[in-house]
């Protein structure tokens, strides 16, 4: 477990949350951080532990968050499907691509603890039945819903994965089962990295719990879905390396998060002044004013992720951002779409950093103007994009 | 049989004409006496119900408790609509007879579909074994079978969602960590022998087989078929594997669960299910 943050700073982040109860983490919030890493405003409303949801709410951009019922029965319905009868086909399935011993086919439900589902007695008997089993290999196979603990930020976060294997080599593998379907060896990518991250999130949750050791813990986790268009589950695995860098760095981050504070004025806060019912009394506009003082770091994809996707969309319109991470990417160092057109149409002159970006949109403009017989790409555009 | 089924339905018919008629003239004392007539009119034409079945069955189920399980119960074939008029109790029963094993609610309804031709939702299940549980208290061994839970070999609660027969052996009722693995082979090892046992197998029945085969290896077939023999003799050379393993920490925990009353023999440990509870009562607080 790693040490909170130092007095004055939990102080300070306690300041910036203000009155309301910390929210605590999960694997989608933490997965969630490691998504996006270059996103100051969430990370300061994360270590501060901020109800986004209700700040979100109150500075008028109200997020419809959470996942959909219909999805979450499915996910259920397939998950219960694959781990019916000591879960014989993730059985199936785990001895084709981790290659099982047969006699390992040992099941602990860890859903309760002998009837008992408090957090605390399941994540006890999780780490248990986790170190003994990692001693010897014998005594068990498949861990059901076991309970793990991550600090985040100086308080813990209970994750659950949905299932982790144990090899008989002594190695263990995070098994995380999807809904969305496998077509053909192809899935989602963007469901596929979502996996990937929150997996990443267990593996290195579990590989705190065996000590730190990341030799215990596979980097390759087991991702389970729906094969093509039946109920027939398929297996692949995931290298999940590349997350667990970025969840460092962000865990990192949260940890060190008095260098982020720094950057920002002593007095800056996200409370909403509630009255004694409970009822935010705060202007929203001043809300949002102090929302704006920290920088954030939109994409499309945080529209899946953050309660607060509506707010920063909308103040990122017309930045290249907003269009996707990729074509901010290509179009690297012209912040806004104006800008972009503006060089296209040769109407900016370019600063001598721009000028090799500028001269690729002047030809893509005019390939452009020719093949679709026009002129060059009009005002309309400009207008919209300043 | 006393009266008829067609006369005891008329008599049911008259009572309750003679109950609501009473009530509405305000003599409780009347319609008291008349509901007293009308619940064992009631019970009779159940009793003449289970009369008429039971010629239908091989055995009644209180034979087939006397006989304590030692051959399942042979099963019949899947037009027959009798068994929709089972009591879900017995259903659970026949289904869980056939298997031998602990099941989930899922498996036994699919089972009992199967082979019996009658389904019922499984969300019943859960408060069949409330029911069973509260029976058993109010009068212990009262039926000569109770629909219990199978045990977790560890604490000796309740193990999540699987049901068991209070007949059955205690080794066959404790949950070890091998032991879904070796319910699972022994219940496709059960089903396939019952589908043998039929001259032609139901669609239902040989869907489950296939199920079962699936994902034990060596069992299936090329084309997505399986033959019952070929599942008996996979899943018996994988059993073969964890068998002893299994039987060791099985034993260990009957001789554990021997030492409890009969109830949590039945029904689990009070002490950790006292605990649950009220760590759910102070969690919804």
């Amino acid at each position: 477990m790693s040490p909170g943050p130092r007095p004055p700073v939990q102080a300070r982040l306690d300041q910036l949350r203000g009155r309301a109860l910390p929210v605590n983490h999960n694997a989608r919030t933490i997965s969630a951080l490691a998504a996006n890493p270059g996103c100051a405003r969430r990370a300061l409303m994360d270590a501060a532990g901020v109800d986004k949801q209700q700040v979100a709410g109150h500075a008028g951009f109200p997020a419809p968050f959470g996942q959909s019922q219909f999805a979450i029965a499915r996910g259920n319905a397939f998950e219960a499907q694959v781990k019916e009868g000591g879960a014989a086909q993730l059985l199936t399935l785990l001895r084709e691509h981790l290659g099982l011993d047969v006699g390992q086919a040992h099941y602990h439900d860890l859903n309760d603890v002998g009837g008992s589902e408090s957090a605390q007695v399941r994540h006890h008997r999780t780490r248990n039945l986790l170190t003994s089993a990692s001693a010897d290999p014998s005594t068990g196979t498949m861990f059901d819903h076991p309970l793990l603990r991550l600090a985040v930020g100086g308080r813990h976060a209970y994750l659950e994965p949905d299932l982790i294997a144990l090899h008989h080599r002594g190695r263990f593998h995070v098994v995380e089962i999807k809904s969305f379907a496998i077509i053909d060896g192809q899935a989602d990518p963007a469901k596929v990295a979502a996996a990937a991250i929150q997996s990443a999130v267990y593996v290195h949750a579990l590989r705190e719990l065996l000590g730190g050791d990341p030799d215990r813990v596979h980097h390759e986790t087991v991702l389970v879905a729906p094969r093509d268009f039946s109920s027939q589950p398929a297996a692949a695995t995931v290298d999940v390396r590349k997350q667990l860098t970025v969840l460092h760095r962000q865990l990192e981050r949260i940890a060190s998060v008095e260098s982020l504070l720094d950057l920002y004025p002593a007095g800056l806060t996200f409370d909403l002044d509630p009255d004694p019912g409970g009822r935010p009394r705060r202007p929203p506009g001043e809300l949002a004013a102090a929302i704006g003082q920290v920088s954030a770091s939109y994409a499309p994809e945080c529209l899946s992720a953050c309660e607060l996707c509506f707010l920063c969309r909308d103040e990122a319109a017309g930045t290249t951002g907003a269009l996707g991470k990729s074509v901010r990417e290509d179009l690297g160092g012209v912040e806004r779409t104006g800008q972009v057109l503006g060089l296209a149409r040769g109407t900016l002159p370019p600063s001598p950093e721009r000028e090799e970006i500028a001269a690729q949109l002047t030809r893509g403009a005019r390939l452009r103007a020719e093949l679709l017989g026009t002129g060059l790409p009009g005002t309309e555009f400009l207008e919209t994009g300043v | 049989m006393a009266e008829t089924i067609e006369a005891l339905e008329r008599r049911i018919d008259q009572l309750r004409t003679a109950v609501r008629e009473a009530a509405l003239a305000g003599d409780r004392a009347l319609a008291s006496a008349h509901r007293a007539g009308l619940r064992r009119a009631e019970q009779a034409w159940e009793d003449a119900l289970t009369a008429a079945v039971a010629p239908a069955r091989e055995t009644t189920a209180r034979e087939t408790t006397a006989r304590e399980t030692t051959a399942p119960e042979t099963p019949r074939g899947p037009a027959e609509p009798t068994g929709s008029l089972l009591p879900l109790r017995e259903k659970v029963y026949e289904a869980l007879s056939l298997l031998q094993v602990a099941a989930a609610p899922k498996l036994i309804a699919t089972v009992h579909e199967a082979f019996f031709g009658a389904t019922f939702p499984t969300s019943r299940v859960t408060s069949l074994k409330r029911d069973e549980e509260r029976s058993f208290r109010a009068a212990p061994f009262a039926r000569p079978y109770y629909i219990c839970a199978a045990l977790s070999a560890d604490y000796l609660a309740p193990s999540r969602g699987l049901l068991a027969v209070s007949t059955w052996p205690l080794e066959r009722r404790v949950i070890g960590s091998l032991s879904p693995r070796v319910d699972f082979l022994t219940a496709a090892i059960r089903v396939a022998e019952a589908i043998e046992r039929i001259p032609e197998p139901p669609h239902a029945a040989r869907r489950l087989l296939l199920r079962f085969a699936a994902s034990i290896p060596g069992a299936s077939l090329p084309g997505d078929s399986a033959h019952p023999a070929a599942v008996s003799a996979a899943a018996a050379a994988e059993l073969a594997v964890h068998r002893d393993a299994d039987d060791r920490v099985r034993a260990e925990a009957a001789a554990r669960l021997r030492l409890l009353p009969p109830p949590e023999q039945l029904f689990g440990t009070m002490s950790f299910r006292e605990i649950a509870r009220d760590t759910a009562g102070r969690a919804g607080e």
